[in-house]
């Protein structure tokens, strides 16, 4: 993966493999604590203990059916954030859900770049449209001022009605708007 | 900034359109969006299927995406699924391709044979 905005979308892909409903995913560029967090939380089928621990191995899938025989996305964004001297936390209940909490030393030199998370957003939110997602992103800058972008695609279909979230106008107004909210809280980082 | 106002116009417009047509979606594009999907290329092409749809305004079109399909070889791969006829699974697509895709099969509904990976009913 090249950028960070491709993990999360991978261990977003997990989630909805594990059947969930709701996703929420908050990032936080804190500058002054050199910290960079990103969260993935959702509500799918959840993994016990054993189950955790092996799909953080790179040998192990959970698509017995298919040809597939390696699963590599969770070790590759595990790794991704310890080789920046990070911490990549999975917790994990049957029944309730999987949340993936990550910090990153952000001035660290391997730290990939964000990438491109309007990309990565639009793209599930589109892509997905039986799934809510809640997008939290916040920037706090190095004289504590905080900026803060909230989107959420269960407000954007309740005004929608029957109307999909594929329909052309639809679409192009979830890409900007996610555009428009990431560059006004100065997140970009390609 | 856009606002959620924005969206009831998009709304009404887009209603008064769905009155006018028959069928719900003629045609649904999957884009395959598996780990080996994505490091290939995915998203980008799942961006450019969305633009072209939005550009042409294809109203009666589904965009979506689903996990990993065990054909990581080809990757990026794309279904395309029309109600009563075969579907169509094209592999190692690039932006590039996806547009002439959307060209010519969605609109103009031949099939691109160059990139056709099965054909199934």
């Amino acid at each position: 993966m090249l950028d960070l905005s491709l993990n999360i979308l991978d261990i977003i892909e997990n989630s909805i493999s594990a059947k969930a409903t709701e996703i929420s995913v908050t990032i936080e560029m804190i500058v002054l604590k050199n910290r960079l967090h990103i969260n993935i939380k959702d509500n799918g089928i959840g993994m016990d203990a054993e189950l955790k621990k092996m799909v953080q191995d790179p040998f192990f899938t959970t698509k017995t059916h298919r040809k597939k025989k390696v699963g590599l996305g969770i070790p590759l964004f595990k790794q991704t954030v310890e080789n920046c001297n990070g911490k990549f936390i999975l917790q994990s209940e049957i029944g309730i859900g999987t949340e993936i909490e990550t910090v990153f030393q952000y001035d660290h030199i391997d730290r990939m770049p964000l990438g491109k998370l309007a990309d990565t957003f639009t793209s599930v939110i589109i892509g997905h449209p039986e799934v809510d997602f809640e997008l939290n992103l916040r920037r706090i800058f190095l004289h504590g001022e905080n900026k803060i972008f909230h989107f959420s695609s269960r407000e954007v279909k309740s005004e929608l009605g029957d109307i999909p979230l594929s329909y052309p106008d639809v679409m192009m107004f979830i890409q900007q708007n996610i555009e428009e909210g990431i560059k006004k809280i100065e997140l970009e980082e390609i | 900034m856009k606002t959620l106002a924005e969206l009831r116009k998009i709304r009404e417009k887009a209603q008064q359109e769905m009155r006018l047509r028959q069928s719900d979606n003629r045609v649904k594009i999957v884009v395959g969006m598996g780990t080996s999907g994505i490091a290939m290329g995915a998203r980008e092409v799942m961006k450019t299927i969305m633009e072209e749809v939005a550009n042409r305004n294809l109203t009666d079109v589904l965009v979506t995406q689903t996990g990993e399909k065990g054909l990581s070889s080809m990757e990026p791969v794309i279904d395309v699924v029309e109600e009563g006829k075969q579907t169509v699974t094209y592999g190692n697509i690039s932006p590039e391709k996806a547009r002439k895709i959307v060209a010519e099969h969605i609109v103009n509904g031949k099939i691109v044979n160059d990139f056709v990976v099965t054909v199934q009913s």
